[in-house]
């Protein structure tokens, strides 16, 4: 094990406080394009960089700081209102789990395709978010509630994404995060539990605040019918194509 | 006759996606389609049940996937996908004019299908990745459904504590699946049970495995069936549509004893663990039905009232009698299910004809005026009360089973039908009536007549789901304590019983058996009760002081 590369992996595969870099980057670029590449190529050079320094990492510190901090990004996401850092939020928690992962011992692709898994709810928070932004300025959660019945086809399209970043069944990040518990000691089991309990919780906060809730009666569009079918038609694949990998 | 295991989850979901689909061009039509889908799911199972006791073949797994994804035809499985397709059906048909002026109406039947789907998947499971999946869906689902009125935001908060209940018991059972499959390398269930079967001492980093999966389950079953102190949500949940009410109440709670039956290979070997069951099943029920006696609210009284049945069918999964628990569950559904949904009926009858019946039985039961006096002589009535009842149960159940004796278990749920009794025979022989000897005997033949049928129907149904007896026997045997603690229960059981009745009959002649002594701890008692023993609002108080550290971290790091 090299400490100085997994260090430098800390940046890329998020551990508090260096997971302060990739969130301050996600919040600094408002392209979408860029952010959406953020998350989806950020933490595979984390897992370069791991895999680098030698995995297994058995009895390594870093799989409790990894742990610490994808439980403490998930208390924090309890109270976060702005889509975008939601998604921020929400990617640090889950890719600091890739610790774990590698605990024991972990192919390469698999671990790829575990942070792959996870990046998935993330990106799609980044459009939702663009979405929102174009409509109302702001992704806010509570700045515009009763969606289920206003607009009711991106109302489903931010339920089910949440669905996806709550990591619930048949997303996957559910099978990502069945993958990493099925093997592992209880022990760090738990608290990855634990960090799933509060994606729920923090998951339904925001649904609360956008999908639910009192119409607001402000006359804004909604998601064209095209576009509806262009998002069911990525998520649908990409849940295909996990039942596939996971081995249905 | 196991392929078609697979169409009883599948065809919700189709008929979910085609409501969906569909529900532009058909209207207000989807849900006839939706009913029609209902049917077909429920002749499938039962053509599923019916070809499963003939065939006399025994249990059957399929899987479609290389490592998960597979259905079991097993007694239990059969007998609950009947159960769940033919609630379903009923909440479905009720649905279709009872929904007709809501919003969404399209949308309810697309999730009543999706719950449908999940709780069939879920009693059809044939391995533990696909159980999983089913047992979260069943969370998502309830929380969808509860909050079918999106614009309530109290239906929203009631749905949110179900949901977050829910999760708390989903995870603990993926911790025991994580236990089972670390201990015994096997996802599928038919080679899971049996390897535990097999080494049920085995270890998994120095815990046992069959114990811990078995506490972790039995966890997961509190949140699920509203086990105190996890049952805060269930008598909230009636901001829902009277129809998934009705489901909940009829069948989505019961999933906690469902899955201690699905895992009764772990149970078996777990006897500390049925001990917790018998203990916490125990309080459930006793809590449940002082809550309930004293709440105001007619639908929160309704859901104590559940909470108390959930209780119930815990202990008695506590007490090794597994079956009778899924017998239990059944039988409450049914009953729930009717007054969930005939109340509306009920209601509007009532508006409509107001000639309520001044007789003897609307004043004793409504009312509750009591008759002048007693007609009978008191200690014939005293006999009769405690000796009937007994010599009726101990006669029903030693006729369909004879060694009955030797299971402790059997004695204790003697013992509570045993003090059912005797407190209807009590309350009922004060009833003002014409001829008190007739009513009686009424009254002891309805009595004698629903334990005969409850003894020779469970008999029945334990044979059905249990056939092997050395694993009934193995039930009971671990749920058994040793010969002078069970006794020393017993007797202080009878004894609390006993003071119980008492209490009830000084109180009945405005008496004390403390006169005015404790009058401040029961006052105490009393506001503590009607205030739901406050666990509501401690939960409440954790989940702020939760939010408000969250809330101070979060500016304190400039949300970064």
């Amino acid at each position: 094990m090299n400490t100085l590369l997994l260090l430098l992996a800390g940046f890329f595969l998020p551990l508090f406080p260096l997971s302060m870099v990739f969130n301050w980057l996600l919040g600094r670029f408002g392209h979408p394009g860029i952010r959406v590449a953020l998350i989806v190529v950020w933490p595979q050079i984390g897992v370069l960089l791991l895999l680098a320094a030698g995995v297994p990492l058995t009895g390594s510190a870093f799989i409790w700081w990894g742990l610490a901090t994808a439980a403490f990004y998930a208390w924090r996401l309890l109270t976060v209102r702005e889509l975008g850092q939601w998604a921020a939020m929400l990617a640090t928690s889950a890719f600091a789990l890739t610790w774990v992962m590698a605990a024991d011992g972990a192919r390469a692709i698999d671990l790829h395709a575990f942070v792959l898994g996870f990046a998935l709810a993330p990106a799609l928070l980044v459009a939702v978010t663009t979405l929102l932004e174009r409509r109302l300025g702001a992704a806010y959660s509570g700045l515009f509630t009763g969606m289920a019945r206003d607009m009711p086809r991106l109302a489903g399209l931010i339920t089910v994404v949440l669905l996806a970043a709550m990591a619930l069944p048949i997303f996957p990040g559910f099978f990502v995060m069945l993958d990493l518990l099925l093997d592992r000691h209880p022990a760090p089991v738990t608290v990855a539990l634990l960090t799933w309990l509060l994606w729920s919780w923090a998951g339904t906060r925001l649904l609360r605040d956008t999908v639910f809730g009192p119409r607001s009666n402000r006359n804004v569009a909604d998601l064209p019918v095209p576009q509806a079918w262009a998002f069911a038609g990525v998520i649908v694949a990409a849940v295909v194509l996990n039942l596939i990998w996971t081995g249905v | 006759m196991i392929k078609l295991q697979w169409m009883i989850p599948l065809l919700p979901v189709i008929s979910a996606l085609l409501v969906h689909l569909l529900a532009g061009r058909l209207g207000k039509r989807v849900a006839q389609l939706s009913v029609g889908m209902g049917v077909v799911t429920f002749l499938v199972a039962l053509w599923q049940i019916v070809a499963f006791i003939a065939s006399d073949q025994g249990p059957s797994w399929m899987g479609i996937g290389s490592s998960w994804g597979s259905v079991y035809l097993d007694p239990l499985s059969a007998i609950m996908a009947l159960v769940v397709a033919g609630f379903s059906l009923i909440v479905h048909i009720y649905s279709v004019r009872y929904m007709a002026e809501e919003p969404g109406y399209a949308r309810f039947f697309m999730l009543l299908d999706l719950m449908t789907a999940s709780i069939l998947l879920f009693v059809t499971a044939g391995d533990l990745i696909t159980l999983l999946i089913a047992w979260h869906l069943v969370s998502v689902m309830m929380y969808f459904l509860l909050g079918q009125n999106t614009e309530s935001l109290r239906s929203e908060r009631y749905a949110f504590w179900t949901f977050l209940t829910y999760r708390i018991g989903d995870l603990p059972m993926v911790l025991a699946a994580v236990i089972l499959f670390q201990a015994y390398g096997a996802l599928d269930f038919p080679t899971l049970f049996e390897r535990l079967m097999a080494a049920p001492e085995t270890e998994v980093f120095g815990m046992p495995a069959a114990i811990t999966a078995a506490g972790l389950i039995a966890i997961s079953a509190f949140a699920k069936s509203a086990q105190f102190p996890l049952h805060t949500w269930l008598p909230y949940t009636m901001d829902g549509p009277t129809p998934v009410s009705a489901l909940m109440h009829a069948g989505i709670v019961n999933a906690g004893g469902i899955i201690i039956n699905r895992f009764a290979p772990a149970f078996v070997n777990a006897d500390g663990v049925l001990h917790l069951l018998f203990v916490v099943g125990l309080m459930t029920a006793v809590i449940g039905s002082v809550l309930m006696l004293t709440q105001n609210d007619i639908k929160k009284s309704l859901g104590y009232s559940t909470m108390g049945q959930m209780g119930f069918m815990i202990m008695e999964c506590g007490v090794g009698a597994f079956s009778l628990a899924v017998f239990h569950l059944i039988a409450h559904g049914m009953f729930k299910a009717t007054m969930f949904l005939s109340a509306g009926d009920l209601i509007g009858d009532a508006r409509r004809h107001d000639d309520v019946p001044q007789n003897p039985l609307y004043t004793f039961l409504v009312d509750r005026k009591t008759g002048k006096a007693t007609r009978l002589p008191w200690m014939a009535i005293g006999l009769v009360t405690l000796i009937v009842p007994l010599a009726i149960l101990l006669l029903a159940h030693w006729a369909v089973s004879p060694d009955f004796f030797q299971k402790q278990g059997a004695i204790v749920l003697l013992f509570f039908g045993w003090i059912t009794g005797v407190q209807v025979l009590f309350a009922t022989h004060r009833l003002d009536a014409t001829n008190p000897v007739r009513m009686m005997l009424m009254i002891l033949l309805s009595f004698a007549l629903i334990v005969i049928g409850y003894s020779i129907i469970g008999h029945t149904f334990e044979t059905f789901l249990y056939p092997d007896a050395a694993f009934r026997e193995a039930l009971y045997h671990a749920a058994g304590l040793d010969a002078v603690t069970f006794d020393v229960l017993v007797v202080l059981l009878g004894l609390i019983v006993l003071v119980g009745w008492i209490g009830s009959y000084l109180a009945s002649r405005e008496e004390s058996l403390f006169g005015n002594r404790f009058a401040d701890l029961r006052l105490t008692l009393y506001s503590l009760i009607s205030r739901e023993l406050y666990i509501a609002d401690l939960y409440e108080r954790l989940s702020q002081a939760l939010l408000e550290g969250s809330k101070r971290i979060n500016v304190w790091m400039r949300w970064r």
